[in-house]
């Protein structure tokens, strides 16, 4: 059984290998835990609680809910093991380049990053500075996680969870995966097969068609758009880490970056 | 996690083996749809008439230029709809279909198929002829070469703003039919 929603932006599919009659079910459940990771997590929309944190948190303590600040603390972990090369922090340059939507006034505010949040216990946040957060290059991950987890519990054997080509496979047999040619995105490369484990892929070839002009990678240390013509691929245990990881490959392009080893992940650089 | 790369991606080999063309995938069909946006809901078929009037407003909502199709409409007993669209892109063409409430909020959205090609072959009838009559079971065999796509992230705006004339067309036509 393979179904499919539009998303967190993109076309969430998930595929199960399950014969058993409350199939339908868990698939309805999995896609429920990814609406509430985007509700929650979703810079467009002015209600959720990243919106919330980005609003207030350099004014008063937040409580924050555990998803939140489980991203949150892997967000800050990546942010210190790449050296600043992760940063959710930028996303007032995403907004200044008319890729995500201006719910802030920018001039008004000398932005913090990731580094600025602290946390007073392990649900609450208070930062020292204003923030605009974006948690797009981790959240697609983190909702792949859930998503899996949420099969997992409902006796599903083993299956795939793919949030527009970031994906997670689960179960005893082995996937393989193919990943799009940079030069001609319709076309597959065979890359390998994978068990119990998680690829994510940064490339510009789709968000180029759209905005020729700007990419959508902002490299944190030098505040410039990062262009690269062909694409990287992080292969991790989860999903999370896969989707962040492949930012900083891309904004380092080393396929080798020293963070890779701390996460038990691998990168790939596909030339265009 | 168990990963055994393909070694002659590792040797820098990609453009040498035969590549693999993503083109279609489908999900569901309408009848499966149906029953996972309303379970246990009887729905009836309840077609529109798309006048050039309507089609205009439609699109000027939408932005979308392909011409909505009415005959995909259904209604249940408590006055909910299910409508089937499609939007076609200069890349993409995907099928969905939208469960409204009696009262027009969208309740959840099915991607049916999704097609992927160059030009414009996608809205050619004749191109189209080769899914006709497929059931689930023949589109579980159209996918099974093609599993797991990773790639960077493809946008589903073309839907947004489908779903935006699905509301519409509700707003001008369908919320005069609850009276009925």
């Amino acid at each position: 059984m393979k179904r499919c929603k539009p998303l967190l932006g993109t076309f969430v599919e998930i595929s199960i290998h399950s014969t058993g009659i409350s199939q339908e079910l868990a698939i309805d459940k999995a896609f429920a835990t990814i609406e509430n990771v985007q509700d929650l997590m979703g810079f467009h929309h002015p209600q959720s609680e990243l919106s919330k944190i980005n609003a207030q948190s350099h004014r008063c303590e937040l409580a924050i809910y555990p998803w939140t600040a489980y991203v949150l603390r892997a967000a800050r972990e990546i942010y210190e093991q790449s050296h600043g090369l992760f940063n959710c922090g930028i996303g007032h340059r995403l907004v200044a380049a008319r890729l995500l939507p201006n719910n802030l006034d920018l001039k008004q505010h000398q932005f913090g990053g990731i580094e600025d949040l602290q946390f007073i216990d392990s649900n609450t946040v208070f930062s020292s500075k204003p923030l605009c957060l974006d948690l797009g290059g981790i959240a697609k991950g983190f909702a792949v996680d859930v998503a899996v987890a949420s099969l997992q519990s409902d006796g599903i054997d083993s299956g795939c969870v793919n949030a527009g080509g970031d994906l997670r496979v689960f179960g005893s047999k082995a996937q393989a995966i193919q990943i799009r040619n940079p030069a001609t995105p319709t076309e597959l490369i065979q890359i390998g097969t994978l068990q119990h484990g998680a690829i994510a892929t940064s490339s510009l070839y789709f968000s180029k068609r759209q905005n020729p002009s700007t990419s959508y990678i902002v490299n944190p240390l030098s505040q410039t758009y990062v262009d690269f013509s062909g694409s990287y691929s992080v292969i991790a245990n989860e999903c999370i880490y896969a989707d962040a990881l492949t930012k900083v490959i891309a904004v380092s392009d080393k396929t080798d970056h020293p963070c890779l080893s701390h996460f038990s992940a691998q990168a790939i650089r596909i030339e265009a | 996690m168990n990963w055994k790369p393909n070694p002659y991606v590792i040797a820098g080999l990609v453009l040498t083996s035969a590549p693999i063309i993503a083109h279609a995938k489908i999900y569901v069909s309408i009848e499966q749809a149906q029953k996972i946006i309303f379970p246990n809901k009887v729905l009836s078929k309840h077609p529109i008439l798309i006048t050039g009037d309507l089609q205009e407003k439609m699109r000027s909502a939408s932005s979308i230029r392909h011409p909505f199709q009415g005959e995909r409409i259904w209604r249940a007993t408590d006055g909910s709809w299910f409508i089937v669209d499609e939007v076609v892109g200069k890349h993409e063409m995907i099928t969905y279909a939208v469960g409204l409430s009696s009262a027009g909020s969208v309740q959840s959205i099915e991607i049916l198929e999704y097609v992927e090609s160059y030009g414009y072959e996608v809205a050619e009838a004749q191109w189209r002829k080769q899914f006709i009559g497929k059931t689930a079971s023949d589109a579980i065999k159209l996918n099974q070469d093609i599993q797991n796509i990773g790639g960077a992230t493809l946008s589903c705006k073309h839907i947004t703003d489908g779903v935006k004339r699905v509301v519409t067309l509700y707003d001008l036509t369908l919320k005069q039919a609850q009276s009925k």
